[in-house]
């Protein structure tokens, strides 16, 4: 049976959340720097983490559109990325795409952070317009 | 500055209200010749965060800061004040529920560069590992502070800083000079710590 579709709505703090297990097209986008970032980041790493023992055939993409995220949600977003890793490295295609507004310096050298030690996943830099 | 607490004897209420307003009014004019946009000073929850943060950022933007400053200064304030809110040994209220941290924070502008000042107390034991830390993201610079940062992300927190080095490798990144910082003795088992960003 395919795991059911997890979406959290976004609000002015959190971010918005869509991974459709059954297509593995994912994506998180918004502001994130929730009060309790465990609490709200829980949920998403234990749905990844029953999802990525058996993924799908076909693979996963990630979409990645930040405007801010605060410290703690960037250690948990590198843990969600770690876990994409080591299924990578066991063999599922995971495309990564990380958007950044042009003019945004500072996310686009946040990508660059993320991406670097990633080796099995295809990480790509995305810039939109700002 | 001291504030009479009752009625002086043989002041009008008249005269009183006019004392009430010059001595704020002194307090608000010596804040804006400092250049300090927003002072705060108290309990701060999330909550106050939030909304503290929105009107920061809408200042800003509303007398054009550039994209790039208001986010370096949003990022700054916003661990900042989660510093305050998880460390500050001044708090009251139920660990985890409906608990409220005390501490105070201060933007503003100053030769054309924005501030951010933020002191809490902290216990004195916890002193030095705090200045140790400091201290070494003092020493860094752009490219040992990004390698210093890349590590973090990927290393668990260390026992009970609930990720405290990467917020302060964070502040640091996006300051335009090096962290200062200082503390003075509070009472027996605590000290102020004070922390000033420029951007």
């Amino acid at each position: 049976m395919t795991q059911e579709r997890l979406t959290i709505a976004g609000t002015e703090r959190s971010p918005e959340v869509d991974f459709d297990f059954a297509s593995g097209r994912f994506s998180m986008r918004g502001e994130s720097y929730p009060e309790d970032a465990a609490a709200f980041f829980g949920p998403i790493f234990d749905a990844l983490r029953r999802y990525l023992q058996a993924p799908a055939p076909d693979g996963i993409t990630l979409d990645i559109e930040f405007i801010y995220f605060n410290s703690s949600s960037a250690k948990a977003l590198m843990n969600i990325l770690e876990m994409l890793e080591k299924s990578a490295a066991d063999g599922t295609r995971v495309e990564i795409n990380w958007h950044y507004a042009d003019d945004d310096d500072t996310m686009k050298e946040f990508g660059e952070d993320f991406s670097e030690d990633l080796e099995h996943v295809t990480f790509n830099l995305v810039s939109v317009d700002g | 500055m001291t504030l009479p607490a009752i009625l002086p004897s043989g002041a009008t209420n008249f005269e009183y209200r006019e004392m009430l307003a010059a001595q704020y009014a002194n307090f608000k004019r010596s804040l804006d010749e400092k250049g300090i946009i927003f002072s705060f000073s108290g309990y701060v929850s999330e909550g106050i965060l939030f909304s503290l943060g929105e009107a920061l950022r809408q200042k800003m933007t509303l007398e054009d800061a550039d994209v790039t400053t208001v986010k370096k200064v949003f990022s700054v304030f916003v661990e900042q004040v989660q510093n305050i809110i998880r460390y500050s040994a001044d708090r009251i209220g139920e660990a985890g529920r409906s608990e409220l941290s005390s501490g105070m924070v201060i933007i503003g502008m100053q030769e054309g560069d924005f501030f951010i000042v933020c002191g809490n107390v902290v216990r004195q034991d916890d002193v030095p590992r705090l200045r140790e830390r400091l201290d070494h993201i003092r020493s860094l610079d752009r490219d040992e502070l990004k390698a210093h940062y890349r590590q973090q992300l990927r290393e668990a927190p260390e026992d009970g800083s609930k990720g405290a080095t990467i917020g302060l490798i964070e502040i640091a990144r996006r300051a335009s000079s090096p962290l200062e910082y200082d503390f003075e003795e509070w009472d027996d088992q605590r000290a102020f710590f004070c922390l000033k960003v420029s951007i």
